[in-house]
């Protein structure tokens, strides 16, 4: 039976390519987790003797083949005691016990050996520098407490804010800004998209067939001409006028026309559209349509068997909807770039002040974090780990969101096969 | 009617209850809203390129050098588009034979999830591993790449050959034993090439469209996929049955029967995924180095329409010729992709016609 | 002393069909040559007769002969397809019900329909009887609460799911579900009653249940209903319409059309000559 060996290279050739997809997934994703947490783990503090008799004290901020990068006391400015050393040039290496680490308010670290009234002689010798934190002695931990070290470490990177203008620091700010942009693009997107997959479940018709056709074509359009749009229509367009009607007094200080909340939650509106509408009309599609004839039949009209009936039956797809343009919303940083979103917001978008949401402010993206960290950042070696964090908490809330709405389109199959069984 | 008395009372007409009124009212109100959100919809598509083309027209003529800046924006996206296609188009393509044809139910649960995630994640993301990790060892390590390509498909192949029969029960999870063999082969030739190649070839810009068509072309991949096994699956299996029964192979009657079938399929799977390269921004904006030169060397930079945007477009203030020559650039983008967009939809509705018809008799 | 109902002589097509009721019977709905096109195909052809009030009258055929296309021009379901044309009169105390200013859901509450599928909301079982009085504005929880009670009490229902009234419709047997989209109907009010193969769906023992409380709902509704089977319809109408290929063959009393026909058509069917 060799005939059947002719085909036998090319179906391992096919299986491989799914293995290649399945093994690239997965390493992905375990890089990300590795280099998302490696930040938070805490490094020791090494002395280094070198070969003409300098010591240095510090942490190692990176290892490439044989060089090793030293980052030792920040005492003018951040990213400014990198040492580079050849392993050949390193006569000792030690980790002394007593040997501390402070992290000052703008970030800069400084290194020190001695107990607590020696850390605080150390922080009042440098001028201006005030603690963030108490100082701290990770040689002297054990497992357990470098754990907790961890732990706490990466929990007030959920919750603490961004440090300027290194930006070290907790993510808080970027996940607020996330969260708000996303909050306001769903009370927008939800009333239209409903709207239109309502429209599309009613109506045939050469409208409806242009309706549809539009939307699957804003599906294909790259997410950075909605930012241009956005830019081009909303911010200098009607931005400019709405200044000038209504904030004239402020200017030439823009208000509307500039970017900000508003004009990005209505661009990303826009993209995450047809999301929402495929996702209600499919849901409207599956509903039998025994149910349409039975509130008919008892006297209501189309319009109140929608509203009462259909859509509250729909309401897993209008969820899975709202959930899959979150996770759209949460990762499209292209067209923030042009409307609004920036590397370190002044305030946040929403406080306790009057109106408590400000449309009209400049916010910070998780995503865009992201970006910057990695490309922008005035110290490269905490840049690109920083991107990380921030790229392995955004992956997180993205795949935790798109989880959430398989389970529900799940569910929503199960509900119907009783409906209709 | 003679003699027999109506017994109920008369129907209620026009204006004759309130109540009647109030609900005619909100039924009027809410077919008007939806009406607005369908018109919205329609309004929203045409925005997008009669602004465009509003705002360059108003603002005729355009700048010295627009014209050769646009060309050479449009050269770089389409050196990372062709980039990330030919890593994307044969893997997506494989694997959607793979599942449509050989796999069984359980497997393809796995690898459809699998690539749903793989699609979820933000390309930002995939930018930074681009940009942060693999750029610093692709500078030293584009020879074991080349390695790497040509290594793997003939490793594939002779295994098949040797091995084909033994495993030939369970095909249908075959991916999942491999995909772990794979990555240790790959680690192996990396760690064992890798030194001994180094610098080998030097590529004239550490960002460039390779490592752009790496990331670019895993992002494109779930898409691609999921569109060409579409309509791989749309064949009956019946014809395939047929085919074996006069004693082809599997592969031959894939080949032969179901390939030529998919083929609109296959063309929108191949036309969404050249729109989905084209206009991409934020792995293009990490990867590629943004240097506006017409270079074609794969291994140096470019600069694409969407980056450009990105970069240029918050600095430009209208009307600027800068501002003109990009909302000039965006319209070509979006030209662009809404032809390749519109191919692919006229693929799929000629793919639903033909496959509608025979269930009407 | 018979009345004859006769279709007008001056529709065109039309032979007078001879409909004998006893004098002072009253009718709750009239049809006058009523004929229904779906877009080319006609449906119906004329069909001209009176449904008595507060009786059962069963409406006979063979397949495709338009009784249930028949019973969706009485509640004026067809207006939901878009390719239906309908001709004639039906009169409902007096007003045509597809008058130009006839309201339709006006119609529709007043002429319930049950339907060959039992279909229960998603909802509870309070909400699915309480659906139809929150579209007439009944918003009182006390109101609601008597208008459910009092429509599951009228089909017999109100003592099995008394304890379970915001469980899920779904949960129901087949039975229970038919009898709770009949009082889902009965809670807004109507005075006919239409039902489109009603027990089909049912076993044995849910149908027989099932036919007495039609006897009981007689007594307050008009009930016009489809049936394959012809010994329901001896057991439960006490009027028969035959149908054949949308036209109506005979109407009359019941045991006097199926002991003794007077048309041929109707004999072969009853006869069991054709399906």
């Amino acid at each position: 039976m060799r005939r059947g060996s002719s085909g036998e290279g090319a179906l391992w050739l096919c299986a491989g390519a799914a293995a290649a997809c399945l093994a690239a997934i997965v390493a992905l994703l375990v890089w990300l987790g590795a280099a998302g947490l490696a930040p938070f783990w805490p490094a020791p503090i090494v002395e280094i003797g070198l070969a003409d008799g300098h010591t240095l004290l510090g942490e190692v901020a990176e290892r490439r083949g044989s060089t090793l990068v030293i980052r030792g006391s920040e005492r003018e400015r951040i990213g400014g005691a990198y040492a580079r050393i050849e392993a050949d040039a390193i006569v000792s290496r030690d980790t002394p016990r007593d040997a501390f680490a402070v992290t000052l308010s703008d970030g800069r670290r400084i290194f020190g050996r001695g107990d607590p009234p020696a850390a605080d002689a150390l922080l009042r010798s440098i001028p201006g520098a005030n603690a963030s934190a108490p100082a701290e002695w990770p040689n002297a931990h054990g497992l357990f407490g470098r754990m907790g070290t961890f732990l706490r470490d990466a929990g007030r990177f959920l919750v603490a804010s961004t440090m300027a203008p290194s930006l070290a620091g907790g993510a808080f700010p970027a996940l607020v800004g996330t969260v708000v942009l996303v909050f306001l693009m769903s009370l927008i997107v939800m009333p239209f998209g409903v709207a239109t997959a309502v429209y599309l479940h009613e109506r045939r018709g050469f409208a409806a067939s242009l309706v549809r056709s539009a939307i699957a074509n804003l599906a294909g359009v790259p997410s950075i001409v909605y930012g241009v749009l956005g830019l081009g229509l909303f911010v200098h367009g009607i931005g400019a006028d709405v200044d000038r009607w209504f904030f004239a007094d402020r200017l030439p200080v823009p208000t509307f026309g500039s970017g900000g909340l508003l004009w990005a939650a209505l661009t990303l509106a826009l993209l995450t559209l047809p999301v929402v509408v495929v996702s209600v009309e499919e849901g409207l599609g599956r509903i039998p349509p025994g149910l349409l004839a039975g509130s008919l039949a008892l006297g209501a009209t189309r319009g109140e068997t929608m509203w009462r009936l259909l859509l509250p039956a729909a309401r897993p797809a209008l969820l899975t909807g709202l959930i899959l343009a979150i996770a759209r919303a949460a990762g499209a940083v292209a067209p923030l770039m042009l409307v609004g979103v920036v590397r370190l917001a002044p305030a946040l978008p929403v406080d306790g002040a009057f109106p408590f949401l400000h449309p009209s402010r400049q916010f910070m993206h998780l995503g865009f974090s992201v970006y910057d960290a990695a490309l922008a950042s005035p110290d490269a070696l905490r840049g690109i780990p920083r991107a990380y964090a921030c790229a392995l908490l955004l992956v997180i809330v993205v795949v935790a969101l798109n989880l959430a709405a398989i389970v529900l389109r799940n569910r929503l199959r199960e509900r119907y096969r009783v409906l209709e069984g | 009617m003679p003699g027999n008395p109506v017994t109920y009372a008369p129907l209620l007409t026009e204006g004759q209850s309130p109540s009647v009124a109030v609900r005619r009212r909100r039924e009027r109100a809410g077919n008007a809203f939806v009406v607005a959100g369908a018109a919205v919809v329609l309004v929203a598509l045409l925005a997008i390129p009669l602004f465009l083309g509003a705002s360059i027209l108003a603002w005729l003529p355009l700048p010295e050098g627009a014209w050769s800046r646009l060309g050479i924006l449009i050269a770089g996206s389409a050196k990372a588009a062709t980039c990330a296609l030919l890593l994307a188009v044969p893997l997506a393509l494989a694997a959607a034979i793979f599942s449509a044809q050989f796999a069984s139910q359980g497997f393809r649960s796995w690898l459809k999830p699998g690539l749903e995630i793989l699609e979820a994640i933000p390309t930002v993301v995939l930018g930074l591993v681009a940009f942060a990790t693999l750029s610093p060892w692709l500078k030293h390590n584009v020879a074991t790449l080349l390695a790497l390509i040509v290594a793997i498909p003939v490793l594939l192949l002779a295994a098949g050959f040797a091995f084909g029969g033994a495993f030939r029960r369970q095909v249908g999870w075959l991916p999942l034993w491999l995909a772990p063999v794979l990555l240790a082969v790959v680690v192996a030739m990396i760690a064992v090439l890798g030194p001994l190649q180094k610098d080998a070839i030097v590529p004239p810009s550490p960002w460039n469209a390779v490592l752009v068509g790496l990331a670019l072309g895993l992002a494109a991949i779930p898409m691609m996929f999921s569109v060409a096994e579409d309509a791989l699956m749309q064949m009956p299996s019946t014809h395939v049955q047929a085919a074996l029964a006069l004693g082809a192979t599997r592969w031959q009657a894939i080949r032969s029967i179901v390939l030529p079938a998919a083929r609109p399929g296959l063309i929108a799977a191949f036309a969404l995924g050249a729109s989905r390269c084209l206009g991409e921004t934020m792995i293009v904006l990490m990867a590629s180095g943004n240097t506006p030169i017409g270079d074609p060397n794969p291994l140096a930079g470019l600069r694409s329409i969407s980056a450009d945007l990105a970069l240029g477009m918050p600095e430009a203030a209208p009307p600027g010729g800068a501002y003109r020559t990009l909302l000039l650039a965006a319209l070509v983008l979006f030209v662009l992709t809404f032809v390749l967009n519109l191919l692919a939809e006229r693929a799929r509705a000629h793919v639903r016609r033909t496959h509608a018809a025979p269930a009407l008799a | 002393m018979a009345t004859t109902m006769t279709a007008p002589d001056n529709v065109p097509g039309t032979a007078a069909v001879t409909v004998e009721l006893p004098a002072g019977v009253e009718i709750a709905l009239e049809l006058r040559a009523l004929s229904l096109w779906y877009g080319a195909r006609q449906a119906l052809d004329a069909v001209g007769f009176g449904v008595p009030a507060r009786k059962i009258t069963a409406l006979i055929g063979p397949s495709a002969s338009g009784k249930s296309s028949l019973l969706r021009c009485l509640n004026r379901l067809n207006d939901e397809l878009p390719e239906c044309r309908v001709e004639g009169e039906v009169l409902l105390g007096g007003t045509n019900i597809y008058a130009k200013d006839a309201i339709v859901h006006e119609v529709r509450r007043r002429i319930g329909m049950v339907f060959q599928k039992p279909n229960p909301f998603p909802l509870s079982v309070y909400e699915n009887v309480a659906y139809g009085p929150r579209l007439l504005g009944v918003k009182g929880r006390r109101e609601l609460d008597a208008s459910v009670e009092g429509a599951l009490k009228a089909v017999r229902l109100w003592d099995e799911v008394s304890a379970r009234l915001d469980d899920s419709a779904l949960a129901l047997s087949l039975g229970q579900q038919q009898r709770l989209v009949i009082a889902r109907a009965l809670a807004v009010g109507p005075e006919i009653l239409l039902m489109d193969e009603p027990a089909s769906a049912l076993d044995p023992a849910a149908t027989l249940r099932f036919e007495e409380l039609l006897h009981e709902l007689a007594q307050r509704y008009t009930v016009l209903l489809v049936t394959h089977n012809m010994q329901q319809a001896a057991r439960v109408s006490d009027y028969v319409a035959f149908l054949h290929q949308g036209r109506l063959v005979e109407f009359g009393d019941t045991d006097a059309l199926l002991t003794n026909p007077r048309e041929r058509l109707t004999e072969d069917y009853i006869t069991g000559r054709y399906a």
